[in-house]
């Protein structure tokens, strides 16, 4: 690789965040799986790399009754499949963790690293946004906190300014008999980037929510199309409109995975896959 | 283009201050100071001489480089020396004992479960891994924990067996 960095491993959050702002081209490292292919690459020049596995609060990893769960920013995605809370409470978000990458690269990326990279084609934001997740970030102006909705600015972009880096994303606790689901279409069974990624979920009061990727710059929540079909009422008739209707919330792009045209309709049949399988009606 | 290659086969010191790094690999404690911007797989092979680790891709999609990391199959082509730290490693010359292969080793040759060898000892080392966390995996388990190992002689069926194969032998030395 040819950028030439520094490393630093701080204990001590306050150490991060003034090293974060007065560095130049200084980057945070968490389980590495993105960042390392960007500095082989030589896509980035780096000159500090902050490594924030030290750091006591990025380890936290606990769901807390009535709180829900929070997932610190070291904490790697193989620890979030093997959660039985997260399996019982939030199936979509389990789903996604166990389909992303493969295993080696579960027990080294991080979830908040999936958040952080912004991909427009990440397997955990939209099983994130269907829960209303809340990323906790710190900085030098203190801590603020921002759904994850409005976290994304653009393919490999958010929100984050110079010196801010995220601690946690939270999740609140979902009700009794919440469902949800996480489909994905890839060009493979084995290891490769959802061509469409799709979270849904069914609340107890009967509404749904729909989080999708690979099908904007950013990941996204349906806001638009969820509101349609909570004012219609979920049913089998409801889906099937709502399987076409989705073609108008998404405009997703042709690139080395699929077609603009393909990424339409599997977006279709995997919404109405996921919202029937959730009113327990297969196709 | 040959510059870059180079670069992949070979460390190139990036005349930052040196880090000392401090960790046990194969159960022998290792002290040495190296440039921060090496990865964990350059270390093992560049300065400890571990050379049966192997760089394919070099971004952590084939599993070539796997070695186990804190318990964990980790590639480590994608993870900086330094971030070893106090680590225990594990790489495919620390599963042989006394000069003996292990089970893992003699099944994989038993059930010619390799060809021209290159991706072995990142499956190997993907194997003793699942097999140290859960040693009575299902098949589907199996499958999932080599799913970031890529063979592209052998096909992955003698693999398989290989490693059902040590299963029911290590079942039957541990005495269960």
């Amino acid at each position: 690789m040819i950028s030439r960095f520094t490393y630093f491993k701080p204990h001590n959050l306050n150490e991060a965040v003034q090293y974060l702002e007065k560095e130049e081209n200084a980057f945070v490292l968490a389980g590495g799986t993105d960042l390392m292919i960007l500095l082989r690459r030589n896509l980035i020049n780096a000159e500090h790399i902050l490594d924030i596995k030290a750091l006591p609060e990025m380890d936290l990893f606990n769901f807390v009754d009535g709180a829900g769960l929070t997932i610190g920013a070291s904490v790697v995605v193989n620890r979030v499949v093997d959660s039985e809370v997260v399996s019982a409470k939030y199936p979509a978000l389990h789903q996604a963790a166990a389909s992303l990458a493969s295993f080696q690269l579960r027990n080294r990326a991080t979830v908040v690293g999936n958040i952080c990279n912004a991909s427009p084609g990440a397997d955990l934001p939209p099983a994130l946004l269907v829960y209303d997740a809340v990323v906790n970030i710190t900085g030098p102006q203190g801590t603020r906190q921002v759904p994850l909705n409005e976290f994304f600015t653009g393919v490999k972009r958010t929100v984050l300014q110079r010196g801010e880096l995220v601690v946690s994303v939270q999740l609140p606790e979902p009700g009794a008999g919440d469902k949800s689901v996480y489909l994905r279409q890839a060009r493979l069974r084995g290891h490769d980037l959802a061509t469409v990624g799709i979270a849904c979920r069914l609340k107890p009061d009967g509404k749904v929510a729909i989080g999708i990727g690979a099908v904007a710059p950013t990941p996204k929540r349906l806001f638009a199309l969820e509101d349609k079909i909570n004012e219609r009422g979920i049913s089998k008739e409801t889906i099937e409109w709502a399987a076409q209707e989705i073609r108008e919330h998404i405009h997703p792009i042709t690139d080395v995975r699929s077609s603009a045209q393909y990424r339409l309709q599997i977006a279709s049949v995997l919404l109405k896959r996921g919202l029937l399988s959730l009113i327990g009606k297969e196709e | 283009m040959d510059k870059e290659c180079s670069m992949y086969k070979e460390h190139v010191e990036s005349g930052k201050r040196k880090v000392t790094l401090s960790l046990t690999v194969n159960g022998r404690h290792v002290v040495r100071d190296v440039d921060p911007n090496m990865t964990l797989l350059h270390f093992l092979r560049d300065n400890l001489k571990l050379i049966g680790t192997k760089e394919a891709c070099g971004e952590g999609e084939c599993g070539a480089c796997t070695v186990i990391m804190n318990g964990k199959a980790v590639t480590s082509c994608i993870i900086l020396a330094v971030e070893a730290e106090g680590a225990q490693i594990t790489t495919v010359e620390g599963l042989a004992k006394d000069g003996k292969l292990s089970i893992l080793q003699e099944e994989f040759i038993s059930q010619d479960a390799l060809q021209c060898g290159f991706c072995t000892p990142g499956f190997l080392m993907s194997t003793r891994a699942l097999l140290d966390n859960n040693p009575n995996p299902t098949d589907e388990e199996i499958i999932e924990a080599l799913s970031g190992n890529l063979c592209r002689c052998t096909g992955y069926i003698p693999i398989l067996k290989a490693v059902k194969r040590t299963i029911e032998r290590e079942r039957k030395e541990s005495g269960f």
